[in-house]
């Protein structure tokens, strides 16, 4: 029998394959990731202007921030907003970086060394505190598209990006809420019950390192989907993760890892989850949100794609529990 | 340069590049389709015998039930997403909620023909008995008191997710309303008590006097480009008159729908090589005493771009032709009937 499962957090339904289920192995990246090398890499001891770098004892850099060359949003306009009728328009101001996560030609930050992660890490906290200081910017998001189905290009060079926006994205509205709901409610945080649930039953766990947690969620959207959750309650990324940079550079490469390694390399995101800047000139509406919200990071292997039934009603089927594929990554030897 | 842009329904915002620096159709990537599929074909005349019996046909004078003379054919599907037997159970694992998965999945095959696979080339009558069929279908599922939502949507091509070729649509009856239409629709109710006014009426009106993002038109409903989509190229289909039932269509109206169906199908084929693309039928909840009141449309979404970490984690989207250009682009396309 299939199962019908609510995210406790945002409360979305999704559909629990079971009789269709496909065994764990047989998932594969449906688009085929595979890079095409150009002549010469772009970010192979890239001379861009820095906007922030962390260097080694030779003077060279071991992770550099640029500007993106096509930016999405950027920081030369104004920010301003007006109407079109019955819609409302805001223009691109904002902060689009990439980070690079190595001189050297890597493709797969699986294959990275833990201090290498580290300093990815570093540079994140770094520029998350730089961003938030522009009182028009609301809200930063770090996130990678690694390989073509993730939305990358084909260029195999380890990366990320930093986008910082004028306005709180709808899905961050949507899991803020439903913190708060819960919040509101019991009076403790649901990321911090959901991981002491997580724990005691075992059954989705991952890994787990002494501060951190990784999971197959509940209800995920989509087969092999991770959560990567602090064990410690903090809202903020940047704050949060202070003293635990090597100590969350440990679970990603593990997490990374045994994707790369269980699921024949495939494409995959990890966006980072954090709380919106600025909260506490916004009045009353996100007073508790310091208790109510706890960061983390999503971890997207992408091996389906989306078709006309969850594009029209945000409703998912998946077709794995998540409790094989916590099972199935588990064993994966890294 | 792209701007930011509002859905005025659920509050949604979208990057959407501005006229000047708009992609245009051959600057998107359009991935190939299936691979012929005809020798194997579970759902073609003759293999009736191979899909569970049918549930709802369109067929030539009186041939039986379950013989090959048919146009169209809705059959449950072989491997359903839900199962039909049984009551809904509710129950709870500490913090998580969750039920049996209770539903109904059926497959309309929309042609006898196996290699006519793009509804955009059938003719009008074939794509009438379709629409027909889906009315015929959703009215029948919705006398199930168990089902909250009846979902009608087609996957066309495989980077949208169709896993046959066969030209096909489905219809999945949900014991819950889904996330997305429960946005929709209370959207829908908090702009009709702020304003007094429903807002897809207010698009239609809006639509009309800007008329840069029109696709076609005709006397009951209006395809156009909207001013803040999800993807590059989506067109949706509104009748022009406020209605809630999409299941309740005249004769005629059922008649123009098939039209501006077809043309709007036509001219994405036509202006963007074949793409692959998605459609679903947006209506109000049955059985659960809610808002009945809604404006029912289509929304077409052709399939051209890759989803990527920042629309995952963010819901923001990002599209590279403002719907005006896109509109222009889909307009200039030569179309008759």
């Amino acid at each position: 029998m299939p199962e019908l499962r609510k995210d406790p957090v945002i409360g979305r339904w999704v559909i629990i394959a079971t009789e269709r289920a496909r065994r764990p192995g047989n998932f594969v990246d449906p688009q085929k990731n595979y890079f095409v090398d150009e002549e010469p890499c772009p970010f192979c001891h890239n001379a861009d202007q820095e906007i922030y770098s962390i260097k080694g004892d030779d003077g060279q850099w071991k992770v550099k921030v640029v500007a993106s060359a096509q930016p999405l949003v950027k920081k030369e306009v104004q920010f301003n907003r007006h109407g079109h009728g019955l819609y409302d328009v805001v223009n691109s101001y904002g902060v689009n970086e990439i980070v690079i996560e190595t001189p050297e030609h890597i493709t797969n930050m699986a294959d990275l060394d833990i201090h290498q992660i580290q300093h990815v890490i570093e540079a994140y906290k770094i520029r998350f505190k730089d961003i938030a200081k522009e009182p028009d910017l609301q809200y930063a998001l770090a996130f990678k598209n690694y390989g073509w189905a993730a939305g990358g290009r084909r260029i195999g060079h380890s990366r990320s990006q930093i986008i910082a926006t004028s306005i709180n994205p709808l899905r961050v509205k949507e899991k803020l809420k439903g913190a708060k709901r819960h919040f509101d409610y019991h009076d403790r945080c649901l990321y911090c019950d959901l991981i002491r649930q997580e724990m005691s039953s075992g059954k989705r766990v991952v890994a787990e390192t002494e501060h951190f947690i990784a999971i197959t969620p509940f209800a995920p959207r989509f087969p092999f989907e991770l959560t990567i959750l602090p064990k410690e309650h903090h809202c903020d990324f940047s704050q949060g993760i202070v003293g635990h940079e090597e100590d969350l550079a440990k679970i990603l490469k593990d997490i990374l890892s045994r994707i790369k390694v269980g699921l024949e390399d495939p494409a995959y995101n990890y966006i980072i989850q954090t709380a919106p800047f600025n909260r506490l000139k916004r009045g009353d509406r996100w007073q508790t949100i310091k208790q109510d919200y706890h960061w983390h990071i999503e971890v997207l292997p992408r091996l389906s794609l989306a078709a006309g039934f969850e594009k029209g009603t945000g409703f998912y089927i998946c077709p794995i529990p998540p409790e094989d594929t916590a099972e199935f990554l588990r064993e994966v030897e890294v | 340069m792209s701007e930011l842009r509002r859905d005025p329904i659920i509050g949604r915002w979208v990057f959407v590049e501005t006229d000047e620096s708009s992609w245009h159709p051959q600057d998107y990537e359009v991935a190939k389709r299936h691979i012929n599929q005809a020798a194997v074909c579970q759902l073609c005349p003759g293999k009736e015998a191979q899909t569970p019996p049918e549930v709802a046909a369109v067929r030539n004078n009186g041939s039986p039930e379950n013989s090959p003379n048919w146009l169209v054919r809705v059959v449950p599907n072989k491997f359903p997403a839900l199962k039909i037997e049984g009551e809904l159970e509710k129950r709870g694992e500490g913090i998580y909620d969750l039920s049996n998965g209770i539903g109904a999945h059926e497959v309309l095959i929309e042609t006898p023909d196996h290699n006519l696979t793009n509804l955009a080339d059938f003719k009008v009558e074939d794509i009438v008995n379709v629409i027909k069929l889906y009315q015929n279908r959703s009215l029948g599922l919705a006398k199930d008191k168990r089902f909250k939502y009846i979902m009608i949507f087609k996957n066309y091509g495989e980077s949208a997710g169709a896993s046959v070729e066969h030209a096909h649509s489905q219809i999945i009856a949900l014991p819950m309303v889904p996330k997305y239409v429960l946005e929709a629709l209370e959207g829908y109710t908090n702009y009709y008590s702020f304003r007094g006014r429903c807002v897809y009426c207010d698009m239609v009106e809006q639509e009309g006097q800007q008329k840069e993002r029109i696709v076609a038109e005709n006397e009951s409903f209006i395809s156009f480009c909207p001013y803040v989509p999800r993807y590059p190229f989506e067109c949706w289909i509104l009748p022009k008159e406020h209605a809630s039932e999409f299941r309740l269509l005249s004769d005629d109206d059922t008649q123009y729908l098939a039209r501006i169906l077809k043309e709007t199908l036509y001219r994405i084929k036509a202006a963007l090589g074949d793409p692959s693309y998605n459609f679903y039928i947006h209506v109000a909840p049955v059985n659960c005493g809610g808002p009945k009141n809604y404006h029912w449309h289509i929304e077409i979404l052709p399939q051209l771009t890759r989803v990527a970490g920042f629309e995952w984690g963010t819901g923001f989207y990002i599209i590279k032709t403002s719907p005006a250009v896109a509109a222009s682009h889909l307009r200039k396309v030569d179309f008759n009937f």
